[in-house]
């Protein structure tokens, strides 16, 4: 061990680092730049991941460590605007590179539209997969303003969730194009009036300077970092001024209040609560595949429902219009509704149940018995591409 | 090491042949991260921006940078060029390691599953293997096959493909729906200037295996000078045929006695009805 206690103790307390000589632990400095900050690494070994430096050497613990294998996407970060599975960049050739991490999304100190759409469409259970999922809309709505939800299901493919599923990611990508577009529409609209102004005020004038249809979530105030080794302590996020379009009426308590609802229909149904929005003859219908009828509650406790449950009778339901009391019918009378009509009488002849997969009447396929699945190496017509 | 150019990687090799080229990283890291590998050192490859693209050469070849990523060559300028490889990148796995993974990369790491590797192996591409001072041009399958592997100090820099301008399908069985490893993967590219069809069969064996017997066959069967139709039977038959070709009796088995037993394996059964409706499919879009 070496001479000096206080050191070997600040480097290593429990003695788990097995003493390795340099050559087989090559180690190597460089300089990483995050969300545009320089972060200098120092003495790292040549082969850990982007993702672990980030994690154990900067304490940005954003990106999630699930695999190590590149099949989960937990780890996804961006370098060069590429998304990328953290755990799969040495670390070291990623010196040059801009990184983007999803603490970057959030520049402006709250959450960007794709953290907070993430959030409103009911997209986090467990929140393993979230930062990932983030990052990996962030990147498709980067590339493509108007993906498809195809293109949103493929560009999602190498992010795994075992909790919720991806449909309320989808619709969160949804809404946040939704909403982006309806940004960019009304940033439009202000600059052509305040063009108009101007040309109306001083018509020599030059044209003013047309701003480009900024991001939301553009870096507006340096993000605030986690030193390694120090915690911060949890700030609470204010919430976001404008709701993105799309996200409606949440149910339940009110707004931030509990959703009572099936996860599917809580995560889908706010697209029912919002008329089309209109702007310039163009109309955003909310996105195709969800169910068209409007939200039906579950009622609270004690509510009447009519024709739900029949009341006994001979209790006081407390309503004018309790429903009639029918009375159960004597034993052996056929039940309205039930096919069942009793026992046939003894020397009826038995009707054999037919076999399983026998067709209901004479549906049977040509050549295949009783309709069931055919056999294997039978050439079905869907099968021949060679026609 | 992050050197520019090509020259300069090469010269890093040579002054330390231990280290590894690395260019998408994706097989490498996933063997560090599970300890079955420590790099002596890295000489990063992705700065080299000769080898992200690629060029056309006399007698219809094109010639590929290794660097090619595979979100590239799903791109719809390279699906016109070489349709199968573009087919088999957009397919070989998430768009994570898409971004990043390269042609190079594929046929290096020589995984049993590689994408990119039947294709190749079909098309009968050759690659460069550039050292300080000096290049040489070998098959991508004697490289694959260990017949004439990469030397130390070696890199792969080039992959010189043939441009058939015919239709080339690559065809893949996947465990689900979303990006995975294959467990069988076909592809089949048409010659018709050779009146040759080609193809290999991936994912079955350690490298692509090629069914010459089963190409010939049916190169004799299909109307080249007409509209390159062919008998439906004739295309079932060479599904049977290619999987017969490639999947052994006894694949699959575990130990001599299983593999002395009358008859094919239960894997084998399996694998070669997949096997065969690949092949059977690829040949006919091929000539639909």
């Amino acid at each position: 061990m070496t001479t000096d206690p206080n050191e070997t103790l600040d480097a290593d307390p429990l003695g788990l680092t097995p003493q390795v000589s340099r050559e087989l632990r090559p180690c190597a400095s460089y300089t990483l730049r995050v969300n545009g900050f320089e972060r200098p690494v120092t003495d790292a070994w040549i082969g850990e991941s982007l993702l672990y430096v980030l994690r154990e050497r900067l304490g940005l613990a954003g990106a999630k460590d699930g695999c190590e294998q590149g099949e989960c996407g937990a780890c996804s970060v961006q370098v060069d605007g590429q998304l990328v599975a953290g755990c799969l960049v040495p670390a070291a050739l990623a010196a040059d590179s801009e990184i983007n991490t999803v603490e970057g999304l959030s520049a402006a100190g709250g959450a960007s539209d794709v953290q907070q759409a993430l959030a409103e469409s009911g997209a986090v259970q467990c929140g393993y997969c979230t930062p990932g999922m983030a990052m990996a809309v962030h990147d498709l709505l980067q590339r493509n303003h108007r993906p498809t939800e195809v293109e949103a299901r493929q560009a999602l493919c190498g992010n795994l969730c075992r909790c919720t599923g991806y449909r309320g990611v989808l619709a969160a990508v949804q809404s946040i194009a939704d909403g982006r577009a309806s940004d960019v529409e009304e940033a439009e609209e202000t600059a052509e009036q305040a063009e108009q102004a101007a040309a109306a005020d001083q018509p020599a004038a030059d044209r003013p300077a047309e701003e480009p249809a900024a991001e939301p979530a553009a870096a507006v105030e340096p993000p605030v970092y986690t030193d390694a080794d120090a915690w911060i302590e949890h700030v609470p996020q204010p919430p976001a001024e404008q709701t993105p379009a799309g996200a409606g009426e949440p149910y339940g308590d009110g707004p931030g209040g509990y959703d009572s609802g099936v996860y599917d229909t809580a995560v889908l149904t706010p697209v029912q609560g919002i008329p089309a929005q209109t702007a310039d003859d163009q109309v955003y219908y909310p996105p195709q595949g969800y169910p068209e009828q409007p939200y039906q509650g579950t009622p609270a406790h004690g509510t009447y429902v009519p024709g739900g449950y029949p009341q006994q009778s001979g209790y006081d339901t407390g309503y004018d219009d309790a429903p009639v009391y029918q009375p159960t019918p004597a034993h052996g009378t056929p039940l309205p509704g039930t096919a069942f009509d009793g026992t046939p009488p003894h020397g009826t002849p038995y009707v054999a149940t037919p076999p399983h997969g026998a067709p209901a009447e004479g549906t049977a396929p040509a050549g295949v018995p009783y309709g069931a699945t055919p056999a294997h190496g039978i050439r079905l017509t869907e099968d021949d591409h060679a026609s | 090491m992050l050197p520019a150019s090509l020259d300069e990687a090469v010269d890093a090799l040579a002054a330390t042949p231990a280290a590894v080229p690395v260019a998408g990283a994706t097989d490498l890291m996933e063997a560090v991260n599970a300890g079955r590998l420590r790099p002596a050192a890295l000489v990063g490859l992705g700065r080299i921006t000769e080898l992200r693209g690629w060029r056309y050469e006399d007698g219809g070849t094109a010639v590929l940078g290794a660097g090619l990523t595979h979100a590239r060559m799903d791109r719809p300028d390279f699906a016109a060029l070489i349709p199968a490889l573009a087919d088999a990148a957009r397919t070989a796995g998430p768009p994570q390691v898409r971004n990043v993974g390269t042609l190079g990369g594929n046929i290096v790491t020589a995984a049993p599953a590689g994408d990119t590797l039947p294709v190749l192996t079909a098309l009968e591409a050759s690659v460069t293997l550039a050292r300080a001072g000096a290049s040489r041009e070998v098959p991508v399958s004697h490289l694959l096959t260990g017949l004439d592997p990469v030397r130390p100090g070696e890199l792969l820099t080039w992959v010189r493909v043939p441009l058939l301008h015919a239709p080339q399908v690559f065809l893949k069985a996947t465990g689900r729906s979303g990006p995975a490893r294959a467990t069988a993967s076909v592809a089949l590219v048409l010659d018709p200037a050779r009146r040759a069809v080609r193809c290999a069969v991936g994912a079955v064996a350690p490298v692509p295996l090629r069914p010459l017997e089963a190409e010939a066959w049916v190169a004799g069967c299909i109307d080249w000078d007409g509209s390159r139709e062919i008998d439906p039977a004739a295309t079932a038959a060479f599904g049977e045929y290619v999987a017969a070709a490639c999947v052994p009796d006894s694949y699959g088995a575990e130990g001599a006695w299983e593999a002395v037993t009358e008859g094919p394996s239960a894997a084998a059964v399996r694998l070669r009805r997949t096997v065969s409706v690949l092949a059977r499919r690829a040949l006919g879009r091929a000539l639909k």
